[in-house]
């Protein structure tokens, strides 16, 4: 049974492409990695945001999470699939940002109001200012209530929502089981819905 | 199908359907479970407004120079070469050299201020020149004139 578990494994690892990839960069292909970092670069750098809600800070975690790939290139076994190790590496970084900036400044800044939000532009019908200023509002009550959510409860929300993680990856990522994953998500889920039921 | 609310069972369906991300034959046994169930319905109905308020919050767009950092970065990371292991011991000897020069530049004596010396014999002229005035001085006019041979 394990040794099918094992073989089931190692076939859908030898179809992660990515896997392919990083194994190149391992050889001291430069091109691979710059393939991956294309590939990823913008949900990784968003996932990040989104968990920090600090862009500078973003970027910057992001970039520790490629230099991280690049330097552990040597070392990589492909044991998981690649996105599980390179999101598990943003995961960490992200989880450790929180708690050092939760030491230093307690979680006063969770419900602030962000000066320089993400909002962007609406497209195309040029909304009024009036629509424009709802809009805002309603982006940062969502941005306030995923920031009022503990942080591996957000890591998981941000997993599922947006970039469309099984249970079973997510479970990984976070190192817990999958009944795990399940149970933080359906808190997290719960804390929202009572925050955000009024945006009807 | 049992409620997943009230058994805990396939709970995480109600989180699939809602999000539209459940496969068929399982929506279709969920949606008639709803039909009978008014807290998995209105469970639904709650997890719909959360996603949709999830889905309205975009981010922002990523620097333009993201890459430039990140391959600057890679390059400072990158191990030296051989000739820059070959320079890195040598150079706190260099270092260690220009504070040495540096040192004894600053600590050189500087020359002695210059200090006149006067000969013995010099002061011994100069007094008997000064006696010799002061004797001329003391000596009246006529005397002086008289002195003088014709």
């Amino acid at each position: 049974m394990s040794q099918w578990v094992k073989e089931d494994m190692g076939a859908s690892l030898a179809l992660d492409c990515d896997v392919e990839l990083m194994l190149r960069v391992k050889d001291g292909d430069g091109a691979s990695f710059a393939l991956l970092l294309d590939k990823y670069r913008v949900s990784v750098t968003h996932f990040l945001y989104r968990m920090v809600q600090d862009q500078p800070v973003a970027e910057e975690l992001a970039q520790e999470v490629f230099l991280r790939v690049y330097k552990s290139r040597e070392t990589y076994e492909p044991a998981a699939k690649f996105t599980t190790w390179l999101y598990r590496i943003a995961t960490h970084l992200a989880l450790n940002w929180l708690r050092d900036k939760k030491n230093e400044r307690g979680q006063e800044r969770l419900d602030e109001v962000a000066e320089d939000g993400p909002v962007r532009e609406l497209p195309d019908r040029a909304p009024s200012v009036e629509q424009r200023m709802v809009h805002r509002v309603k982006v940062d009550e969502v941005r306030r209530a995923v920031a009022a959510l503990p942080a591996k409860q957000r890591a998981a929300v941000l997993m599922h929502k947006y970039d469309e993680m099984e249970y079973s990856q997510i479970a990984k990522i976070l190192s817990c089981s999958e009944s795990a994953v399940k149970s933080l998500l359906f808190r997290a889920y719960e804390t929202l819905r009572v925050r955000l039921a009024h945006m009807a | 199908m049992d409620c997943p609310i009230k058994t805990q069972e396939n709970r995480e369906w109600l989180l699939d359907y809602s999000a539209g991300r459940l496969n068929r034959q399982h929506a279709v046994m969920v949606e008639r479970h709803m039909e009978a169930c008014p807290d998995c319905a209105e469970f639904v109905a709650e997890q719909r407004v959360v996603w949709e308020a999830l889905g309205r919050w975009e981010p922002q767009e990523i620097s333009p120079d993201f890459n430039r950092r990140l391959y600057q970065r890679i390059d400072q990371a990158k191990p030296a070469s051989w000739l820059q292991l070959l320079w890195r011991p040598l150079v706190p000897v260099a270092a260690a050299c220009l504070l040495l020069v540096a040192g004894v530049a600053l600590h050189t004596p500087a020359a002695p201020p210059r200090v006149e010396t006067v000969e013995p014999e010099q002061v011994e002229r100069t007094l008997d020149d000064l006696q010799m005035l002061r004797e001329l001085a003391l000596t009246p006019p006529e005397e002086a004139r008289t002195s003088q041979p014709m």
